[in-house]
């Protein structure tokens, strides 16, 4: 790992670990609810938001419902982008290869935060729910990328032998086609979670998708915008470890793939 | 122009598509417009006889009829909570959205395209190493994190700004700049960032090519060889990246008009999504829909006009 990539992933470590661990040490760390937006300091390292609770128990339990399911989303888009690409780049007949990927090409034209917003009505304060649909809304761009990564292998030589011999069509893929597609994507999976973060905090933010009461980060901010002066920890802790992680994610990834391009 | 043809065509078809997703999508909403007017202390029958007023007994494909039919003959349906045309609604809440996003696109192209030319031009060195971080950085800050961080420094603690444009319409925010300062540079910051990247692309791509080797081989001069042969190439992808600019602007403007409290089309999707107010949102998140297939199609073709040879590579 270079230098240049240290900053960057100490940027991702600290909402990365809280997200993930900070609920264990939510219990132990954290003080009771106290009175409204009072100052930081005594038992309160950070002071307390609009309703009462202690931020920095709010940081650490409020990073799942944004991070934990932006990555998932991202590993659900590559799952089902993935598989849709690998058929279509495989295909013997150019039509399965259209039928698979030009109707994809409509939810790309859809304005993705709009979309998000309505769908999300449906399930209301359920985090799984609208990991679901940024999964959903990120499947056509993942599975363009695999389908013209995997072009050229899947429908060359090698691939081709190796059908002769029987080899059955996903072990060809998970065997040999891979090969061609594990670079691009992991090339793509900084800046596509990044995006989905972006995407699920927006709504969060919004007031369109968590419940108001939720710890969620986005929907912290979001509740105590207005109090800025007031209490700004209440605010700035949370925007913090979102901006840390969405900067440090995309900075980090472009050191790494700059450090791989053969250039 | 067989190209023109053929990608209007999936245009359309784009947009019959949109049409049904958006009508099955208000379908599934649980409770129809009859429960949402009556509310809670609605009565079965009540209801019931609404339905019938409303048409909403009808069966989906009738409605949907009725529907699509009524948004080709401008009819675009009334609110069930104000009670008010979608359409008047639309000519108070259009213009101010229009002024957002016809400024900020105004202010996007020139800024990408200078910063973009500039830092590819200088491959490598100090300023474009620098200029390629501070983007990367910008582009990946929240919209709602900028807007508030913002508010908070030039509306807050300085006051040279105001923190919100609440009340305002398309010609106060005219007459009066200052209000549009701060929501302009939000919509600024991302989609500059994003277009400027790929322009930088752009022409180092074009300036590594064999076509520009062999300009320079000529001894052409060098601004012919910048301004006939690297921008026009390097233009192209930045081109169909502003499509993809379009959508974020329109996700930015929800964002920052619900941040800065202006009276746009976005704070009325957002608040009939919260009111569950099916004709409005059916009609609005349709016509946005239909801007943002409608600026992919535009950059589509102007990239094929630029460019012809994208024609066979599809």
């Amino acid at each position: 790992m270079r230098a240049r990539a240290v900053a960057p992933a100490i940027m991702l470590a600290v909402p990365l670990l809280a997200a993930v661990l900070g609920p264990l040490l939510a219990g132990a760390v954290t003080a009771a609810d106290g009175p409204p937006y009072a100052p930081a300091g005594g038992s309160y390292p950070l002071g307390t938001d609009g309703l009462g609770r202690d931020v920095l128990g709010v940081l650490l339990r409020g990073g799942g419902s944004t991070l934990v399911v932006a990555i998932g989303a991202v590993a659900v888009a590559y799952l089902l982008g993935g598989a849709a690409g690998l058929i279509a780049a495989s295909a013997r007949r150019r039509a399965v290869d259209e039928a698979l990927l030009r109707p994809l090409d409509i939810l790309l034209a859809v304005p993705s935060l709009l979309l998000i917003s309505v769908v999300a009505v449906w399930w209301r304060a359920e985090a799984w729910a609208i990991g679901l649909i940024v999964a959903v809304l990120h499947a056509p761009a993942t599975a363009r990328l695999v389908r013209a990564a995997a072009l050229d292998a899947a429908s060359g030589p090698v691939a081709e032998a190796l059908a002769l011999q029987g080899e059955p069509w996903w072990r060809i893929q998970l065997g040999y086609v891979r090969r061609a597609v594990l670079r691009p994507v992991a090339a793509d999976v900084g800046t596509r979670v990044t995006a989905a973060v972006y995407l699920i905090a927006s709504v969060n933010f919004l007031g369109l998708g968590l419940d108001p009461t939720s710890a969620d980060w986005a929907v912290a901010i979001a509740h105590n915008r207005g109090a800025l002066l007031l209490q700004p920890w209440s605010v700035l802790a949370p925007a913090a470890m979102i901006v840390l992680f969405t900067v440090g994610l995309n900075l980090l990834w472009d050191t790494m793939t700059d450090s791989t391009a053969a250039r | 122009m067989r190209y023109a043809a053929q990608r209007a065509g999936i245009g359309v078809l784009q947009l019959g598509v949109l049409l049904v997703l958006v009508f099955a999508l208000s379908e599934a909403l649980p409770g129809d417009a009859a429960y949402v007017r009556f509310g809670e202390q609605a009565t079965l029958d009540d209801i019931g006889a609404l339905r019938t007023r409303l048409g909403l007994d009808a069966p989906a494909y009738e409605r949907f009829l009725s529907w699509a039919g009524g948004l080709f003959t401008g009819d675009l349906g009334a609110s069930l909570v104000s009670g008010a045309p979608v359409a008047e609604t639309l000519t108070r809440a259009l213009p101010v959205t229009l002024v957002l996003t016809v400024v900020t696109l105004l202010i996007v192209v020139p800024l990408a395209g200078v910063i973009g030319t500039v830092a590819g031009l200088r491959e490598g060195s100090r300023l474009d190493r620098a200029l390629s971080t501070l983007t990367l950085s910008l582009q990946s800050i929240p919209d709602f994190v900028l807007a508030i961080a913002l508010i908070t420094v030039f509306a807050l603690q300085l006051r040279w700004l105001p923190a919100t444009a609440i009340g305002a319409d398309a010609t106060t925010l005219l007459t009066a700049p200052a209000l549009l300062v701060l929501p302009v540079l939000v919509l600024l910051a991302r989609t500059t960032c994003l277009l400027g990247r790929q322009v930088r692309a752009g022409v180092i791509g074009a300036l590594h090519s064999e076509y520009v080797a062999h300009a320079r081989r000529l001894g052409l001069p060098r601004h012919v060889i910048l301004l006939r042969h690297v921008l026009p190439n390097a233009v192209v992808p930045a081109v169909q990246e502003l499509a993809r600019v379009g959508d974020g602007l329109l996700g930015g403007v929800l964002v920052v008009e619900a941040v800065f409290a202006i009276p746009g089309v976005a704070t009325e999707v957002v608040d009939a999504v919260q009111a569950r107010d099916v004709p409005v949102v059916q009609s609005l998140v349709l016509l946005l829909g239909a801007a943002a297939l409608l600026i992919n199609l535009a950059a589509d073709l102007a990239a094929h006009r630029l460019v012809p040879r994208t024609e066979t590579r599809r």
